[in-house]
C-alpha cells in the first residue's frame, strides 16, 4: 500500500466508525425513547398497549391504595383526565397525594390500566416536574410566580450536588 | 463610617498593587522562547535515556533526534531574533489612569447599587443575647433554652400560648403537654391544650380535647371557657340535652353582659332551650350580624364557623406579616374554602402561590376545592 | 460589616478582572513588559479578593447571620457545623461563588507557577482567564448575588435541603469544580495560542499538567458524586444517565481525549489543530453542563434553581465564549503548521483511535442529552431519553476502546514495528474471541455478554501490567534487572499503567455488579428472614429515634451467614422537621468489595414493612477503579518532566500546587 492508500484507509475506517455510531444512535432513538403524555392527551392520542410512555400529572387525592405486598395503585390526574396506575416497588420518599409525579411504563392490554416501572418525584417540597408544570401553567391551573424574593424555596440545591437531590424509584 | 474607611483602604490597596508593575523599572522583555528551548533539550535527554535502556532502536532514535533537533533550532533561532529587538521604554499614562480609576469607580458605583452599607452583621448568637422586643427571636431563644433544659416546665408554659397564637399548633400541643407533664395540670394549661386540639382539628372537639376540658372543668368549675367547649363537644356529638345543660350552667354563672353570652344563648337556643332574656343581650355586643346570619343560615355549622373564622382571620393577619409559611397558606386556603368564602380563599391561594410558586400542595388543593387561580377559568 | 466587606470585595474583583481582561492582551501585542507583568500580579489580587468574599459568606453561614438572604434560605442554626461550612455551596448562589473561587484559584496558580512560560503566552492565558472571571462575576453580582440582605432579619433559617446534609456535599462539589474549572486553563491556553497564532510541541507540554490535574479531580468528583447518589438516595443505583450526570461526564470524556491527543502533540507535533479544538470543546462542555444544570431547560431528577433569567445569562456567556473561541479557531487554525506524520499502526495511531472513539462517544451522550430539548423546541413534543439509549449507544461504542487500551502503550511511536505486528496478531485473536462470543450470544443470549464484559475488565487490568512487563523487559533480562529498569522509567509511564489498570477495575465492577447483583423486594414482619446473596437477613422491628434536626424510624436487621450472625444493619426513614421532608437512609454493609444494601419502603397494614434489598457484588470496584485512575493521574503529575522549562524556578511547582489544591 502506498502512503496515500494508507491514509485513505484510515480515513475510511474513521468515517465508517462515525457512520456506525450515527446508525446506532438512530436505532436507539427508535427503540428506547419514551414520549411524555398527560392524562388529557391520552384521549386524543392512540397509544397501543405495550408502547413505553411517560405519564405525568398530579396524584389524585385519596386515590393511593396500597395493595398486596409492594404493589401500589393510584390515579394520575390533570384536572380533565384520570388514569389508573399500578406500580410495584418502593415509591420515592416524596410521593404524596396532591403532588406532581412522572411515571414511566406502558398500558396493559388486558386491564387497560397503566403499569409503571418507574416513578419519579423530586426531592423538594415544592416539586413539580417540569413537563407537568408547563402543562398545568398552559391550562391555567397553576400560575408561575414572578422571580421575587419569595423564591426562597427554589434556590436550595445546586449542581454541586450534581447527584444530589433526586427521588426516583425504579423497579 | 468604619466600613467606609475599610472599603476605601481595600480599594487603595488593590489600585496600588495593580500599579506596581508600571512603577517598577521596565526590565527587558525576557528571551521569549527560552522555556521552549528547555522543553526540547529535555526531550533530547529523554531520548538518550530511552536509547540507553533499549526502549527504542537506533534507527527510531535517530529519526526522533532529527525531529526534535529541528524544533530546537527553530525555537532557539526565533528566540535570538526576538532578543535583538531592544527593549523600549514606554509611557503608560492611559494604562495607569485606567488601573487607578477602575477600582474606585466600578467598585463604588456597583456597590452603591447592590450593597447595604448601613446594615450591620447580625450573627444569631449576638441577636439572641440581646433580643429586644422581637417575638420571633424571643421564641427562638426560649426554644434553645428548652432544647437544653427540656424539663423547664415554666418555659413550656410560657411558650405554649405564643405557639398557639402563631398557629404553630403542633408545637403548641407539645408545649402544653410538656408543661402539664412537668408542672401538673391546671385549668389554664388544660383549656389551652384543649383549644389547641380543637384548632388543629378544624373546630371539632375530639375525644382528647374533651377529656382535657372536662379535667379543667373539674379543677375549676366556674371557668366558662372549658365548660363551653365541653358543651360544644356534646352538641357536635348530637347530645343536645347534655349540651344545653352545660350552656345553661354558663349562662347562669355569668353576668348577663359578659361578652360570651350572645354565643352561649345561641347554643342554648340551638339545643332546644329558651334563652334567658337579659338586658339587650344581643345588641350589647359589638358586631353580631355575621354570626347571626351564619347561625340563621346553618344552625349546626354556625358557631363552629364563627370560631374558626376568628382563628382564620388571625392566621391571615399573621401570614401577611410573615408570608413564608407554606403550611400556613395551605391551612388558610383550606379554611376559607371550608367556610365557603370563595373570594377570600382565592385571594389567599393567589398570595400563597406568589410566595411558593411551585407548590404542588397549593395547586392540588385548588383543584380539590374547585378554586380558580387569578382570573383564569380552570 | 464583614458581609458588606465581602460584597464589596466581589465588586472590586470585577473591576480588577476588567483591567486584567484588557491590558495584558494589549501588552502582549505591543511587547510591553509592564503591561504583561500586570497579568500575574492582578491574578493574585483577584484571587485574594474572591477569597475574601468567599470567606465573608462562609463566616455568615458559620455564625448563622440570617440577615443574609442566602444564609436564611439554606441554613439552620441547629445544623451541625460541617454542614454550615458545606452549606455555603449547597445552593445556587454559593455554588457559583465556589465556581468563581476555583476559577481565580487556577489563574493564580498559572500566575505563580507559569514562570516557565513565555511572557506573552502567560499574559494572554491570564487575560483569557480574566474574561471568564469577568463573565461569571457579572453573572453572580447581577443575577445570583449571595450577599443580598434581609431587614429585619428572620429568627431562624429554612434549613438546608436534607439530601444535602451529608458529608458528600462537603467533598463532591469542590472536587467536581476543580475538574470542571480546571479545564478553563486548557481553554485559555488554546485561545491564547490562537491569539498568538503560534503553537508547538512545547505548548502541549505546558498544557499537560493542567489537563492532567483537571482530569484527575474530575474523575474523583464524578466517582464521589456517583457513590454519594448511591448511598444517599436509597434506591441502589449508581449511575442514571441523568442530564446533570451527563453534564459532568461529557467534559470528562472530552478531557480524556485531550489528555491523549496532547501527548501526540508533545511528542510529534502532530494533531495540533485537533488538540486545540479539543481543549476548546472540553471547556465548552463544562460551560454547557453549567448552563444545563443552572437553567433548568432539561428535566432532571436532580433539583436545582430554575430561573429563566439566570439561564439566559449563562446562555449568553456560553454563546460568547464557545462562539468566540470557535470563530477564532476558524480564523487562526489554517495558519498553524502541520506536524509530523505517522503510520496507522503506531502509538500515534492508537491515540488517534482513542480520540476518535472518545469524541464520537461524547457526541452520542451529547445527542441523547440535548435531543429532548431540541425536539421540544422544534415540534413541542416531549420525550425522555433514558438509560437504555445510552447503554445501547455509548456502551457499544466504548467496547472497542476498552479492547484497544492495552495496545496503545506498548506500540512504538511513529511506526509500530515487529512488536506491533505481534500486537496485531493479538488484535486478531481478540477480534476472533469477540466474534465467537457474539455468535454464541446470538445463539444463546444472556450471560455471554457479561463474560465478555468481565474479560474486558481483566483485559484492561492485565494489559496495564503487561505494559510494565514489556517496559521492564522482564522476559529477557530477568527479575532484578527488570525492576531496576522499571525504576528508571519516567513516572508518567507508571501513571498511564495505573490509570489504565483503574479503568479495567471499573469496567470489571460495572459488569460484575450488573450481572451478578440481585434485587429483592419483600414485605417483612418482625422476625421474618430473607436470603440474599448468600446472607440471611432477619428483620427485628422498627425503633424511633431523634436526631439533631430530624426524627426517624429505624429498622434493624441482623445479618447472618451459614447460621452465624456476622453483622447487623440499620435502615431508616427520616423526617427533617424544618422542611417537613422525608428521606430514606439506606443501610449498607460491606463484605470485601461487595455490598449488601437495605432500604425501607412503606409500612404495610398489619405491621409489616416493605423492604428492598440489593446484593451488589464487586460494586466497590466501580469507584475503587476511579480512585486508582485518580492515583494514576497524580503519579503522572509528579513526573519531573512536566516541570521542565522553568530554568530559574525549580521549586517543585506541581507538587506544591497539588498540596494547595487538595
Amino acid at each position: 500500500m502506498t502512503r496515500k492508500q494508507k491514509r485513505l484507509a484510515v480515513i475510511a475506517g474513521g468515517m465508517s466508525f462515525i457512520l456506525v455510531a450515527v446508525l446506532l444512535v438512530m436505532f436507539a432513538f427508535s427503540q428506547s425513547v419514551a414520549y411524555f403524555f398527560m392524562p388529557a392527551d391520552l384521549a386524543k392520542a392512540d397509544i397501543k398497549p405495550g408502547t413505553r410512555i411517560r405519564l405525568g400529572g398530579l396524584v389524585a387525592e385519596g386515590s393511593v391504595k396500597r395493595g398486596q405486598g409492594s404493589t401500589v395503585s393510584f390515579t394520575v390526574t390533570d384536572g380533565t383526565g384520570n388514569v389508573p396506575v399500578t406500580y410495584t416497588g418502593i415509591l420515592p420518599d416524596l410521593f404524596r397525594e396532591g403532588q406532581g409525579v412522572v411515571t414511566e411504563g406502558a398500558f396493559d392490554a388486558a386491564s387497560h390500566g397503566f403499569v409503571a416501572d418507574s416513578v419519579l418525584a423530586k426531592h423538594d417540597e415544592n416539586y413539580m416536574p417540569k413537563e407537568v408544570a408547563d402543562r398545568l401553567k398552559k391550562e391555567g391551573v397553576w400560575e408561575d410566580g414572578k422571580g421575587s424574593k419569595g423564591q426562597a424555596n427554589q434556590g436550595q440545591t445546586n449542581q454541586g450536588q450534581n447527584t444530589g437531590a433526586k427521588g426516583t424509584a425504579t423497579r | 463610617m468604619v466600613l467606609w474607611i475599610i472599603l476605601a483602604a481595600l480599594t487603595a490597596a488593590v489600585a496600588a498593587i495593580l500599579i506596581l508593575p508600571f512603577a517598577r523599572a521596565t526590565k527587558a522583555a525576557s528571551a521569549d522562547r527560552a522555556g521552549e528551548v528547555a522543553v526540547y533539550r529535555d526531550q533530547l535527554a529523554e531520548l538518550d535515556r530511552d536509547r540507553a535502556q533499549g526502549l527504542i532502536n537506533a534507527e527510531e532514535a535517530e529519526y526522533a533526534r532529527a525531529e526534535i533537533g529541528r524544533r530546537l533550532l527553530a525555537a532557539a533561532g526565533a528566540g535570538e531574533a526576538g532578543e535583538t529587538a531592544a527593549p523600549k521604554t514606554r509611557k503608560h499614562g492611559l494604562a495607569t489612569a485606567a488601573v487607578t480609576l477602575m477600582p474606585p469607580v466600578v467598585g463604588l458605583c456597583l456597590y452603591l447599587a447592590l450593597g447595604n452599607p448601613g446594615l450591620p452583621d447580625q450573627p444569631l448568637e449576638a441577636r439572641l443575647a440581646n433580643p429586644g422586643n422581637n417575638v420571633a427571636l424571643l421564641v427562638a431563644k426560649a426554644e434553645r433554652h428548652l432544647a437544653e433544659n427540656p424539663n423547664d416546665g415554666a418555659g413550656w408554659d410560657l411558650l405554649a400560648p405564643i405557639y398557639f397564637r402563631s398557629m404553630r399548633l403542633g408545637d403548641a400541643e407539645l408545649a402544653y403537654r410538656n408543661a402539664i407533664r412537668i408542672l401538673g395540670p391546671n385549668p389554664v394549661r388544660l383549656a389551652g391544650l384543649g383549644e389547641t386540639l380543637v384548632a388543629s382539628n378544624d373546630g371539632i372537639v375530639t375525644e382528647d380535647a374533651r377529656a382535657a376540658f372536662e379535667q379543667a372543668m373539674k379543677l375549676d368549675p366556674d371557668n366558662p371557657r372549658s365548660r363551653f367547649y365541653v358543651g360544644l363537644g356534646f352538641e357536635q356529638a348530637g347530645r343536645a340535652a347534655e349540651a344545653r345543660a352545660q350552656f345553661e350552667t354558663i349562662a347562669k354563672a355569668s353576668p348577663p353582659d359578659a361578652p360570651w353570652m350572645q354565643l352561649v344563648n345561641q347554643h342554648i337556643a340551638r339545643n332546644g332551650g329558651t334563652v334567658v332574656s337579659g338586658k339587650g343581650t344581643a345588641q350589647a355586643l359589638g358586631n353580631p350580624s355575621q354570626a347571626d346570619m351564619a347561625a340563621a343560615e346553618n344552625m349546626s355549622q354556625g358557631d363552629r364557623q364563627a370560631m374558626v373564622r376568628g382563628m382564620v382571620d388571625s392566621l391571615a393577619e399573621r401570614l401577611k406579616q410573615d408570608p413564608n409559611n407554606l403550611e400556613g397558606w395551605v391551612r388558610l386556603v383550606r379554611s376559607y374554602a371550608v367556610l365557603g368564602d370563595k373570594p377570600k380563599a382565592e385571594e389567599a391561594l393567589k398570595s400563597g402561590l406568589k410566595q411558593f410558586p411551585s407548590s404542588g400542595e397549593l395547586v392540588a388543593l385548588a383543584n380539590e376545592m374547585g378554586l380558580a387561580v387569578e382570573g383564569v377559568a380552570q | 460589616m464583614i458581609i458588606e466587606i465581602g460584597h464589596y470585595a466581589l465588586v472590586l474583583a470585577l473591576a480588577t478582572a476588567l483591567i486584567l481582561s484588557v491590558l495584558p492582551v494589549i501588552g502582549a501585542r505591543r511587547g510591553d513588559a509592564a503591561m504583561m507583568a500586570l497579568a500575574p500580579t492582578g491574578s493574585l489580587v483577584l484571587f485574594a479578593l474572591v477569597t475574601l468574599s468567599f470567606g465573608a459568606l462562609t463566616w455568615a453561614y458559620v455564625v448563622s447571620d440570617f440577615s443574609v438572604a442566602n444564609v436564611w434560605e439554606n441554613s439552620h442554626s441547629l445544623m451541625p457545623l460541617i454542614y454550615k461550612y458545606s452549606g455555603v455551596w449547597g445552593n445556587h448562589e454559593g455554588s457559583m461563588l465556589l465556581w468563581l473561587l476555583i476559577l481565580v484559584f487556577f489563574s493564580a496558580l498559572v500566575a505563580v507557577f507559569g514562570g516557565n512560560l513565555p511572557d506573552t503566552l502567560r499574559a494572554n492565558v491570564l487575560a483569557v482567564q480574566a474574561w471568564i472571571s469577568t463573565a461569571f462575576l457579572l453573572f453572580i453580582l447581577l443575577t445570583s448575588n449571595p450577599f443580598l440582605r434581609l431587614d429585619p432579619a428572620p429568627a431562624e433559617g429554612q434549613d438546608l435541603n436534607p439530601v444535602l446534609q451529608d458529608f458528600g456535599l462537603a467533598v463532591h462539589p469542590p472536587l467536581l469544580y476543580l475538574g470542571y474549572v480546571g479545564f478553563s486553563v486548557c481553554f485559555s491556553f488554546a485561545v491564547a495560542a490562537l491569539i498568538e497564532g503560534r503553537i508547538d510541541a512545547a505548548w502541549a507540554r505546558w498544557v499537560r499538567p493542567w489537563t492532567l490535574a483537571a482530569w484527575t479531580f474530575l474523575t474523583a468528583g464524578i466517582a464521589m458524586g456517583s457513590y454519594w447518589a448511591y448511598y444517599e438516595l436509597g434506591w441502589g443505583g449508581w449511575w442514571f444517565w441523568d442530564p446533570v450526570e451527563n453534564a459532568s461526564f461529557m467534559p470528562w470524556l472530552a478531557g480524556t481525549a485531550l489528555l491523549h491527543s496532547a501527548l501526540v502533540m508533545e511528542k510529534r507535533e502532530a494533531l495540533k489543530i485537533w488538540t486545540v479544538l479539543l481543549a476548546i470543546m472540553t471547556f465548552s462542555l463544562s460551560l454547557l453542563g453549567t448552563f444545563l444544570v443552572r437553567s433548568g431547560v432539561l428535566t432532571s431528577v436532580h433539583s436545582f434553581a430554575t430561573d429563566p433569567t439566570r439561564g439566559i445569562f449563562i446562555l449568553c456567556i456560553l454563546a460568547i465564549f464557545i462562539g468566540g473561541a470557535f470563530v477564532l479557531f476558524a480564523w487562526r487554525a489554517p495558519m498553524l503548521k502541520a506536524g509530523g506524520i505517522f503510520a496507522p499502526i503506531s502509538r500515534e495511531g492508537a491515540l488517534v483511535l482513542n480520540n476518535l472513539i472518545l469524541t464520537v462517544a461524547t457526541a452520542t451522550v451529547l445527542t441523547g442529552t440535548l435531543y429532548p430539548l431540541i425536539l421540544e423546541t422544534l415540534t413541542g413534543e416531549k420525550i425522555s431519553v433514558g438509560a437504555p439509549f445510552f447503554n445501547m449507544t455509548f456502551g457499544l461504542l466504548m467496547l472497542p476502546l476498552l479492547v484497544a487500551v492495552p495496545f496503545g502503550p506498548v506500540l512504538a511511536w511513529k511506526r509500530g514495528d515487529l512488536l506491533g505486528a505481534l500486537q496485531r496478531l493479538w488484535v486478531f485473536a481478540g477480534l476472533s474471541m469477540f466474534a465467537g462470543l457474539a455468535f454464541f450470544y446470538i445463539q444463546n443470549g444472556g450471560p455471554v455478554l457479561a463474560i465478555f464484559g468481565l474479560a474486558l475488565g481483566f483485559w484492561g487490568m492485565i494489559g496495564a501490567l503487561a505494559d510494565l512487563w514489556y517496559r521492564g523487559n522482564f522476559a529477557k533480562v530477568g527479575f532484578s534487572v527488570g525492576v531496576k529498569r522499571l525504576i528508571g522509567l519516567p513516572r508518567s509511564v507508571f501513571g498511564t499503567a495505573i490509570a489504565h489498570f483503574g479503568l479495567g477495575v471499573t469496567v470489571l465492577g460495572i459488569f460484575a455488579a450488573t450481572t451478578f447483583g440481585t434485587e429483592t423486594v419483600v414485605e417483612m414482619k418482625q422476625g421474618a428472614s430473607v436470603d440474599v446473596g448468600g446472607y440471611s437477613l432477619t428483620y427485628d422491628g422498627l425503633r424511633d429515634a431523634v436526631g439533631p434536626n430530624y426524627t426517624e424510624s429505624r429498622g434493624h436487621f441482623a445479618v447472618s451467614r451459614g447460621g452465624v450472625e456476622v453483622a447487623d444493619v440499620w435502615s431508616s426513614k427520616r423526617l427533617y422537621t424544618a422542611r417537613r421532608m422525608p428521606t430514606t437512609e439506606a443501610g449498607i454493609l460491606t463484605f470485601g468489595l461487595s455490598q449488601l444494601y437495605v432500604s425501607l419502603g412503606d409500612a404495610m397494614e398489619g405491621g409489616g414493612m416493605v423492604v428492598r434489598i440489593w446484593w451488589k457484588p464487586f460494586i466497590l470496584c466501580i469507584w475503587g477503579g476511579a480512585l486508582v485512575m485518580m492515583a494514576g493521574g497524580f503519579v503522572s503529575l509528579s513526573d519531573r518532566r512536566l516541570r521542565v522549562g522553568a530554568p530559574s524556578r525549580k521549586a517543585k511547582p506541581v507538587k506544591a500546587r497539588l498540596e494547595a489544591a487538595e
